[in-house]
């Protein structure tokens, strides 16, 4: 009798099994299918980048200061070799204030996280996270332009910190906290002090997780154009002091976007590519900096995707 | 008229000399409460522990003995909402009296956790002497030589001496948490808790985290939190069980499990609840 | 709620009970061929191999039940202590048999009976019904009248063999020697029993009158 009724049970989930497979399949196909759509932009983009733009490099256009506009000559034409040394200026200080600043924060809002600061400190850090980059802009030229007088790549720098700084805090904070708790609990049964346990131990457990989202940061940063207009507002000359205006890639691709000639459009193109590109090379040196040689170049991308140690 | 008086050979020397005091404790646990807000994880629980003895702490889940064994060392300082009351005291010292460094007091009581748990970043070495090095003592030779003498206490050294400087991970669970049983041996506590140690090894391991102990306690006062009553049979001298935040019956392990005095200890250990 | 180990200590009371049932007919049958002159031989033969069987299981089931569950408190007193008292029945059925020899031996002996035969043997079997009934109920009361009774069989027993020397009827003589000798046998026995049963009850080996009267009846 109960075998009887096993049997049927069982007859239940046979039927079951064939349509599952199938709706399996279709929903895999369908999701393949969007991830190839959301990526064909994204790699069109770059292909484009990388057809239009390739023609415009060369040595002159990454070292030489820019020449008339329109020109035809390579000489004439100039480069954007101001331009690719504002950026990293820029990128050099914003670093410099945002990463020290979030990363402390993001310590303390993982290590101190129960208080009311702390939550008050992680709300506003949320909203300031994807906060309109214009705005802040013109927060940095109140701030600073107005007050020193002047344009300057301080202001710039400025406005990219702050930028930079919510990121960072979050980030930190999440890969502290994804740091399991019995970590902190053998460092406390040996006796450590919880500054000795969030810095010697803690940071290193998370590191690679922090150093993605400071590398999120900078690349972010790098890219943005708004801020740029009105703090650094742009020029044509190397880097000279922090009394005068600079020039920057972003702003740099925009200015010659306006341009009708030709050859702005190519050299746009150009510097675009090697906007990429720099960014490129500052997330692949500091993780190979950061994590070693032992790694090879797919293991680097891999840290990138999953923050986890291989 | 019979003499009144005991004749002299049957006159008991022993007894006319003054009893010693009770045998030396190592600790001693008195009263201790821990309150979760208005809810009481353990109530009023007093234990004593011997000197270079093994005592086990038994009892259903959720009973208190985790609880009771990281008040020992004052982990629950780490918790918020937690107050705990009583007085646990090593060498006649109150560890939660307001003028102890609470952190000098817990390098004499080291902890091992269930489930290990390695430094992940750092090489064996680097994770037994991370206790040492993280506390300023800098000098290589002294740190070589207690890595040693650590890993060797904790029947590992054999296993890794080749190549100290492999990463912690790289170890596997049983012998992972031998390098913890080291690391914390490494500070030269007086005492060692352990928090059911052997729960998420195999049976080998097990055995050999046993072993361990039964060595161990010839130089320090061990006190270990159990969930396997086998296990707590073989390896201690004493025996607590708590039930719902009650230490309900203490003494000698041989007595606990053949003549418990307490029906509710007979219940438990016979497997008839929990 | 069952244990694992619950059926198996069923088992064990089980068979116990039937040993106890089987050695009070074996030794009353005994004694009967004794003091009546009935030939009861095989069938006590048959009995006391049966016991000797049974005891063999015991100790199979007890070490077993070892090895598997590694009992503690009062299920390794009861286990403990069943080894010891399977062993105590089993000597019961064999002193049972050796008494029968007595009569294969000197063929019907009924003459040689006398009154302080019937009172030492009445006590006996007493005493074997008085163990087996402790060990059924764990009651360890009836400990002192199983005390009482030993006393009485070693007393008559030193003071009787002196006077069997010197009688001339060397047939009843050397019967009555043989009989009172298994009979003391059993009596140590069935004291070993008891105390293996206050064992199981108190978790002490060696009680005194005290502690077994202040003892509370476990009967719940």
């Amino acid at each position: 009798m109960v075998n009887q009724k096993r049997a049927e049970y069982r007859m239940l989930f046979k039927q079951n099994v064939e349509r599952r497979l199938l709706v399996d399949k279709i929903v895999r196909s369908v999701v393949v299918a969007c991830v190839i759509i959301a990526i064909i932009p994204l790699g069109s983009i770059l292909l484009e980048v990388f057809r239009n733009g390739a023609a415009a490099i060369s040595i002159e256009f990454l070292t030489q200061l820019p020449g008339a506009a329109g020109a035809t000559g390579a000489e004439e034409l100039g480069g954007v070799g101001h331009a690719i040394q504002g950026t990293l200026i820029l990128i050099g200080l914003a670093s410099l204030i945002g990463v020290p600043i979030g990363v402390l924060s993001g310590i303390f809002l993982s290590e101190f996280g129960d208080m009311k600061l702390a939550n008050y400190v992680r709300f506003y850090t949320d909203v300031f996270t994807e906060f309109p980059s214009i705005v802040i802009g013109i927060f940095a030229f109140l701030v600073i332009v107005l007050v020193l007088g002047h344009f300057s790549p301080l202001a710039g720098a400025f406005a990219l910190s702050l930028i930079m700084f919510p990121v960072v805090a979050r980030t930190t904070e999440e890969s502290l906290k994804l740091v399991p708790l019995t970590y902190r609990e053998a460092g406390l049964s040996l006796g450590l002090t919880k500054f000795t346990i969030t810095t010697r131990i803690i940071i290193s457990a998370a590191k690679s997780g922090m150093i993605t989202g400071i590398l999120l940061a900078v690349s972010r940063i790098g890219g943005e154009t708004a801020p740029l207009i009105m703090t650094i507002l742009g020029s044509s000359q190397f880097f000279h002091s922090f009394d005068e205006p600079m020039d920057a890639l972003p702003l740099r691709i925009w200015r010659f976007s306006l341009l009708p000639y030709e050859s702005s459009v190519l050299q746009g193109w150009g510097s675009a590519l090697v906007l990429i590109f720099v960014i490129l090379a500052i997330n692949l040196a500091v993780r190979y900096y950061v994590f070693g040689k032992r790694i090879n170049i797919f293991g680097l991308f891999a840290k990138q995707r999953t923050g986890k140690k291989i | 008229m019979p003499l009144t008086t005991k004749p002299a050979e049957t006159f008991n020397a022993a007894a006319v000399k003054p009893q010693p005091v009770d045998e030396r404790y190592k600790m001693i646990a008195e009263n201790v409460s821990v309150l979760y807000g208005d809810i009481a994880g353990i109530k009023n629980v007093s234990m004593k522990f011997k000197d270079r003895s093994v005592t086990a702490l038994i009892g259903p889940s959720g009973c208190g003995k985790t609880t009771f064994l990281r008040c020992l060392n004052r982990m629950h300082d780490m918790t918020k909402n937690v107050r705990v009351e009583g007085k646990v005291m090593i060498d006649g010292i109150d560890l939660y009296s307001k003028d102890i460094d609470p952190i000098y007091h817990r390098r004499k009581v080291g902890m091992v956790f269930q489930k290990p748990n390695p430094f992940p970043t750092m090489s064996i070495y680097d994770n037994v002497s991370s206790g040492l090095r993280l506390n300023g003592i800098r000098d290589k030779n002294v740190l070589q030589e207690i890595v040693e003498d650590s890993l060797k206490m904790a029947y590992l050294w054999d296993e890794v001496k080749d190549d100290l400087k492999r990463s912690a991970m790289e170890l596997s669970g049983g012998q992972q948490q031998r390098l913890c049983i080291a690391r914390a041996l490494a500070i030269q506590p007086e005492v060692l808790l352990m928090d059911e140690p052997a729960s998420a090894l195999d049976p080998i391991a097990t055995q050999k985290i046993e072993e361990t102990i039964t060595e161990l306690k010839k130089e320090y006062t061990v006190i270990i939190v159990t969930h396997n009553m086998q296990q707590a049979v073989r390896v201690s001298d004493y025996t607590g069980f708590m039930y719902l935040g009650d230490l309900i019956e203490f003494g000698e392990t041989k007595k606990i499990f053949t003549d418990p005095g307490n029906e509710l200890t007979a219940k438990y250990v016979q497997g008839q609840f929990g | 709620m069952t244990r694992l180990i619950d059926p198996s200590l069923q088992k064990l009371s089980l068979t116990m009970a039937e040993m106890g049932d089987m050695v009070i007919e074996c030794v009353s049958l005994a004694i009967a061929s004794y003091l009546e002159g009935t030939d009861t031989r095989t069938r006590v033969h048959d009995l006391s191999d049966k016991i000797t069987t049974k005891y063999f299981e015991v100790e199979d089931l007890t070490f077993d039940m070892i090895l598997r569950y590694q009992p503690v408190a009062d299920d390794f007193r009861l286990i403990r202590s069943s080894t010891e008292i399977s062993y105590a029945f089993s000597r019961f059925g064999r002193y049972a048999y050796d008494i029968t020899q007595v009569r294969t031996f000197f063929g019907d002996i009924s003459e040689c009976r006398n009154d302080w035969l019937y009172e030492v043997t009445a006590k006996v079997k007493h005493m074997i019904q008085d163990a087996a009934q402790s060990f059924a109920e764990l009651d360890i009361r009836k400990a002192i009248t199983i005390q009482e009774n030993e006393e009485f069989v070693d007393r008559l027993y030193l003071e009787r063999i002196p006077q069997l020397i010197e009688t001339n009827n060397t047939k009843c003589a050397l019967a009555e020697a043989l009989l009172l000798r298994y009979l003391e046998r059993i009596a140590d026995h069935a004291v070993f029993m008891s105390d293996a049963i206050n064992y199981i009850v108190t978790g002490k080996h060696k009680p005194t009158k005290e502690q077994i009267i202040s003892h509370r009846s476990p009967s719940v």
